[in-house]
C-alpha cells in the first residue's frame, strides 16, 4: 500500500511537471487546429498585394522573385532588405504608408528586419526546397502558386501570420505516398522517397 | 525486499505512464517552435552568398609549422570546416587531424577576449599606453621579444619594430624543433633543410624521423609516402625501415621496425657503413677509416641490434638505389645528437643519395620575410639573460615557455625577474598567466598574415629548384569578439607610437600587407602591367604565390673527420632513459585546449584524455608493474605521476611519456589533463648546437600502489598478444628476408 502511495505521488509530480512546463511557454507551442500560433511580425507583410491575382488588386509576382533561393538551395531565403528597397524607392504612391515607412527605417539604419519564423522544422529534419521546386515547378511545369502552396497554403491571399499546414512527419509522408506524374508530358507516376535518411540526416 | 521497497519494476511502470502522459499531451501536434525564432534577413547580400550553400575561401593552416594551404568552408558567414587546398604543392588538398581541429581553436570558449593588465580587463588604448610608458627610458638592449617560428610580413613588421626600439633581442623558440638536424644538414649537404624525396627512393631508412606523424611537414610526406608504396611505379614498391627506441606512427607503418638502444643511432649508422664496405660497396677513404672500428659484433652489442640484422640492412641498402636515410628527432635528442645526425648523414653520401633523393632547396629572395626557425638554444640564451636581470621589458608571442621549458632551466622564476612582461595570447596559458599585460589575439581564422614555410616543396618541372612559396592567411569569418586584434595590427599600432609619420599611410595591417605585396608584384609572379586590384583578388583566391627563389645546391660534404660517438654509460640511480614522445596531434601542447585532439586516440596506444608512460613488458615485469598502475617517474629534475601502459614497441632500457599534456592553465580542456613531461627534464645540451637534449634524462620508476582502468579504444581481447601462449607463428619477424620483400 505504502509504495502505491509513493507511486501516486510520483505520478502527480510528473503530470504537474509537464503541465507547468506547457504553461510557462509563451506563445503556446501547439494549437488545437494543428497550425501553430498566430505570430506577430515586425512588419505585417502583405503577401496578397505582391503575389495576389490581378483581379484582387495583386501584382502576381512570382514567389521566387523574392524567395530567390528556393530553386537552388535548401532554404527559400528571406529577401535582403535591399531587395524590398530596390522596388520601393521608385514607388512613390505608397511611400507614406506606415509599413513602408517602417521598412525605410530599417534600411536607413542598415538594420536587418527581425522576421519571426512561421514555418519551423525541428533541427533533426532536413527539408530541401530546391528538390521540390525543381521537381514540381521546372520538371512538371505546375503553376508556382500551386507548388509553393502545397506546404505554405494560399499565400497569395494573406499576410503570413500562421502556418497553414501541420508540417508533421505524418503530413509529409501522406504526400510522399501519393503517386505523382514524373514529368509534365508523361503519364508515368512515382512516389516521393520514403527512407528515413532522406529527411533525417 | 529491502525496507525501502521501491523496486525497479515499479519504477519502470511509472516511467511508462510518464511516457504516455507526454505522448498524450502532444497528441497530433508537433513541437515545432513557430514564432520562437527570428529569421533575420541580410540588409544587403554579397553576390556570392546563397543561404545554406557554402563558399570556400583559401587560407593557410596555422596549427603547425608546415603551413599547409587550406580552404575554409564558410556558410552564412561562419567557418564550419577546413579542407586542404587541392592546388597546393605542399598538401595537395589534404590535411591532418591537427589541422582540422583549427576551427576549435577559433570557436574555443576559453579565448582571451579583452586586454588584461594584471588580470583586470582594460581598454586597448590604455593597454598600448601602458606599453609606451614601460618602454620609456628603457634601453633597446633591455627589451626582448620572444616568438615561435615566424615568417612573412608580420615578421617584417616585427623586424621594423625591433629596429625602432634599437633592440637585437629577437629570440625564436620552438619546444619541438629539428634544430640539430638543420645544423648537421648544413654541414653535410650545405643546406639546412634539403628536399627529401621519399617518393623517388626505393628504400627509406629512417632513424626516428616520424614523417607520417609529427616531423617537419607530415601531410606532404604522407603523400610522398603514398607514391613510395605504389607497386606500379617504375622503381617498384619501396621498403621502409624505421630504427628508433620508441615506436612512432611511422615506425608502425614500416616494413621493418628495429628497436635500437637509445642514443646509439650514430653507432648503428657507422656499423651499417662498415657492413656496406664489407659487402663490396666503394666507401670514401676517410669514411672507411672512421667506420673501421665499428665492426658488426661491436655495433651489435652497443646498439642491441642483431649482427644478422645489420648485415641484412646493409644488403638491402646496397641492392636498392636510390635510397634515402633520414635522421629524426629520436636520434637528435642527445648530448651527442649532432654527432648522431652527422653519422647518419654519412650514409646518404656513401650511398650516393645526395642530389638524387636529397635535393637542393631554394631560398627566399626577401630576407625580411624568410622564415625564422625556432630552437631551444635561443630560449636558453633568453633564460640566461633573464636570470642575470638583463631584460626589463619582455614580449612573447606564439610560445609558451613557462610550460615547455625544461624544469632544470627554472624559466618561470627567471621570467618573473623582468619588470614588465607582455604576452600576446589567444589563451591564458601558463606564460600569459605569468605576464603583466595580456593582449588578446585574433584566431588564425580571423587574421591576416603571409606565411613562408621553411620546408617548401619543389614542384616537378623546369626551373623548379628556384621555387619558393608565399602563402596567404585571410580571415574566414568576422571576428567572434570585438576586442581581439591581429598581431600585425598590434605591431603596427606599436610602430605608430614611435614613428607615426612613417606608417600613417597604413590604416591597418591589411593595408600594409596589400601594399607590400603589390610593390613586389613582379617578383611574386605577376606582370608589371597587371591591374593591382585584379592581381590582389586573384592572389587571395588562389591562396598562395610562387616566388622566384634563389636556387640552391646540395653537395655531398658529409665528412667523418671529427666524429665522436660515446658509448652509453649506465646510470645506476636513474637506469631508464626517458623519451618524451611527440604525438601528431598534441605536439608541444599549444593545441591542448582543442577537445578533438584530446579525445582522438593516440594511434599506437589508443589512449584518450590523459598521459601515460610506455614501458616494455619485460621491464615492467621486472618492476612488478601492470597496465594501469599509477607510477612515479622520477628524474634528477622532477617527478610526474601517471598511468603505466605496457607497450612492446619500446626498447627495454627506455620509457616514454607524450609531451603536451599536463597544463596548469590555458583552458577547461587542457588544464589538469595528464602530466607535463617538460617539468622533469634535465638541462643537458647538445655539445655542438646547444640544443636541449630531449632524450638525455635518466629516470627511475616506482609504484604508488594506486591503479586505474586506462581509458582507451583498444579492447582487452586481442589488444595485446604479449604473454599469450599457444600462438603459432608462421614466420618469425626476424627471419623474414627483407631484401626480397616488397
Ligand atoms: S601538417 Fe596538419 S597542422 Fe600542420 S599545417 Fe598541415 S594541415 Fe596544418
Amino acid at each position: 500500500m505504502q509504495h502505491i502511495l509513493r507511486l501516486f505521488i510520483l505520478l502527480v509530480g510528473l503530470f504537474a511537471g509537464t503541465g507547468s512546463y506547457a504553461a510557462d511557454a509563451a506563445p503556446k507551442l501547439t494549437t488545437p487546429d494543428d497550425l501553430g500560433p498566430q505570430i506577430e511580425q515586425p512588419i505585417e507583410f502583405p503577401h496578397f498585394r505582391h503575389a495576389g491575382d490581378a483581379k484582387d488588386g495583386g501584382m502576381q509576382i512570382n514567389c521566387m522573385y523574392c524567395h530567390t533561393y528556393a530553386r537552388r538551395s535548401m532554404v527559400a531565403g528571406i529577401p535582403p532588405v535591399q531587395k524590398c528597397i530596390g522596388c520601393h524607392q521608385s514607388i512613390e504612391s505608397v511611400r507614406d504608408k506606415p509599413r513602408i515607412q517602417k521598412l525605410f527605417e530599417y534600411w536607413d539604419a542598415k538594420k536587418p528586419i527581425p522576421w519571426k519564423k512561421v514555418h519551423d522544422l525541428p533541427d533533426f529534419v532536413r527539408f530541401n526546397h530546391e528538390r521540390h521546386i525543381q521537381r514540381f515547378y521546372f520538371q512538371q511545369d505546375r503553376p508556382y502558386q500551386e507548388v509553393c502552396g502545397y506546404c505554405h497554403g494560399n499565400v497569395k491571399a494573406m499576410t503570413v501570420a500562421q502556418r497553414q499546414k501541420p508540417l508533421t512527419m505524418g503530413w509529409c509522408a501522406s504526400c510522399h505516398q501519393k503517386d505523382h506524374p514524373v514529368s509534365a508530358n508523361s503519364t508515368e507516376t512515382g512516389h516521393g522517397p520514403n527512407d528515413c535518411f532522406t529527411c533525417h540526416k | 525486499m529491502t525496507e525501502n521497497d521501491f523496486n525497479r519494476r515499479d519504477f519502470l511502470k511509472v516511467l511508462g505512464w510518464g511516457g504516455t502522459a507526454v505522448a498524450l499531451s502532444g497528441c497530433g501536434n508537433t513541437s515545432i517552435q513557430d514564432g520562437q525564432e527570428t529569421v533575420t534577413s541580410y540588409v544587403t547580400l554579397p553576390s556570392y552568398v546563397i543561404p545554406s550553400i557554402s563558399n570556400y575561401f583559401n587560407s593557410t593552416c596555422a596549427q603547425c609549422e608546415a603551413g599547409c594551404n587550406i580552404m575554409g568552408r564558410v556558410r552564412e558567414g561562419r567557418v564550419l570546416k577546413a579542407e586542404g587546398n587541392p592546388n597546393s604543392p605542399i598538401n595537395r588538398g589534404r590535411m591532418c587531424g591537427l589541422g582540422l581541429s583549427g576551427v576549435q581553436a577559433h570557436y574555443n570558449p576559453d579565448r582571451v577576449r579583452q586586454p588584461l593588465l594584471k588580470g583586470e580587463a582594460i581598454a586597448w588604448d590604455k593597454a598600448l599606453g601602458v606599453i609606451a610608458d614601460k618602454l620609456n627610458g628603457v634601453k633597446g638592449a633591455e627589451v626582448a621579444f620572444l616568438t615561435g617560428n615566424m615568417s612573412g610580413h608580420v615578421q617584417a613588421l616585427l623586424g621594423n619594430y625591433m629596429d625602432e626600439l634599437g633592440s637585437k633581442n629577437h629570440f625564436s623558440y620552438e619546444a619541438i624543433s629539428p634544430a640539430v638536424l638543420r645544423a648537421a644538414n648544413k654541414k653535410a649537404y650545405g643546406v639546412s633543410m634539403p628536399r627529401y624525396r621519399i617518393d623517388k627512393a626505393r628504400v627509406v631508412v629512417s632513424f626516428g624521423a616520424d614523417f607520417l606523424g609529427a616531423w617537419v611537414s607530415p601531410v606532404h610526406f604522407s603523400q610522398q609516402y603514398a607514391q613510395f608504396r605504389k607497386g606500379n611505379r617504375p622503381e617498384g614498391r619501396g621498403v621502409l625501415v624505421q630504427i628508433e627506441p620508441k615506436m612512432t606512427l611511422t615506425g608502425a607503418n614500416a616494413d621493418r621496425w628495429i628497436a635500437v638502444r637509445p642514443g646509439s643511432e650514430g653507432v648503428l649508422a657507422l656499423g651499417i657503413i662498415n657492413a656496406l664496405g664489407k659487402a663490396g660497396l666503394a666507401i670514401p677513404a676517410d669514411i672507411a677509416a672512421a667506420s673501421k672500428a665499428y665492426t658488426t659484433e661491436r655495433v651489435s652489442s652497443e646498439t642491441d641490434v642483431s649482427a644478422e640484422q645489420i648485415e641484412k640492412l646493409a644488403a638491402l641498402l646496397k641492392e636498392r638505389t636510390p635510397s634515402l636515410v633520414l635522421a629524426g628527432s629520436a636520434a637528435e635528442g642527445y648530448a651527442h645528437g649532432s654527432q648522431n645526425a652527422a653519422a647518419i648523414a654519412l650514409l646518404n653520401r656513401v650511398l650516393g643519395n645526395v642530389g638524387k633523393t636529397v635535393e637542393a632547396s631554394a631560398s627566399v629572395p626577401f630576407p625580411q620575410i624568410a622564415p625564422t626557425v625556432g630552437n631551444r638554444a635561443s630560449l636558453v640564451s633568453l633564460n640566461d639573460g633573464l636570470a642575470a636581470g638583463k631584460y626589463k621589458v619582455v614580449f612573447s608571442y606564439g610560445v609558451n615557455p613557462v610550460f615547455s621549458a625544461p624544469a632544470a632551466l627554472k624559466f618561470k622564476d627567471n621570467y618573473a625577474k623582468a619588470d614588465f612582461k607582455v604576452a600576446f595570447a589567444q589563451y591564458l596559458d601558463e606564460t600569459a598567466q605569468a605576464a603583466d599585460l595580456v593582449l588578446p589575439l585574433d584566431s588564425a581564422m580571423e587574421d591576416w598574415a603571409t606565411v613562408v614555410p621553411e620546408y617548401m616543396v619543389t614542384p616537378e618541372g623546369a626551373g623548379s629548384a628556384a621555387y619558393a612559396q608565399m602563402s596567404f592567411r585571410q580571415p574566414l569569418m568576422d571576428k567572434l569578439y570585438p576586442d581581439t586584434r591581429g598581431i600585425g595590427d598590434i605591431l603596427l599600432a606599436l610602430l605608430k607610437q614611435r614613428k607615426a609619420d612613417k606608417y600613417k599611410e597604413f590604416d591597418d595591417f591589411y593595408a600594409y600587407l596589400r601594399s607590400a605585396v603589390l610593390k613586389n608584384k613582379v617578383a611574386l609572379g605577376g606582370k608589371a602591367t597587371d591591374d593591382d586590384d585584379a592581381f590582389w583578388d586573384e592572389t587571395l583566391s588562389k591562396g598562395f604565390l610562387p616566388m622566384k627563389g634563389i636556387a640552391g645546391t646540395v653537395s655531398a660534404k658529409a665528412s667523418a673527420s671529427d666524429l665522436k660517438l660515446p658509448s652509453a654509460a649506465a646510470d645506476r640511480d636513474y637506469p631508464l632513459r626517458l623519451i618524451p614522445s611527440i604525438s601528431a596531434s598534441m605536439r608541444d601542447g599549444r593545441n591542448a585546449n582543442e577537445p578533438w585532439l584530446q579525445e582522438s586516440p593516440d594511434p599506437l596506444t589508443t589512449i584518450v584524455w590523459d598521459s601515460w608512460v610506455e614501458i616494455n613488458p619485460k621491464t615492467a615485469a621486472k618492476l612488478g608493474i601492470v597496465e594501469g598502475d599509477i607510477v612515479e617517474v622520477t628524474s634528477r629534475s622532477g617527478t610526474i605521476r601517471t598511468q603505466a601502459y605496457l607497450f612492446p614497441g619500446i626498447h627495454p632500457d627506455a620509457v616514454s611519456v607524450p609531451v603536451g599534456y599536463g597544463h596548469e592553465a590555458m583552458g577547461r580542456y587542457a588544464k589538469g589533463v595528464g602530466a607535463n613531461v617538460f617539468a622533469m627534464l634535465d638541462a643537458v645540451f647538445d655539445k655542438e648546437t646547444g640544443e636541449l637534449a630531449l632524450n638525455e634524462t635518466g629516470v627511475k620508476i616506482s609504484k604508488t600502489g594506486q591503479r586505474v582502468l586506462i581509458v582507451k579504444e583498444e579492447g582487452p581481447v586481442g589488444g595485446s598478444q604479449a604473454g599469450k601462449k599457444k600462438i603459432a607463428v608462421q614466420v618469425a619477424a626476424d627471419k623474414v628476408d627483407l631484401s626480397k620483400e616488397v
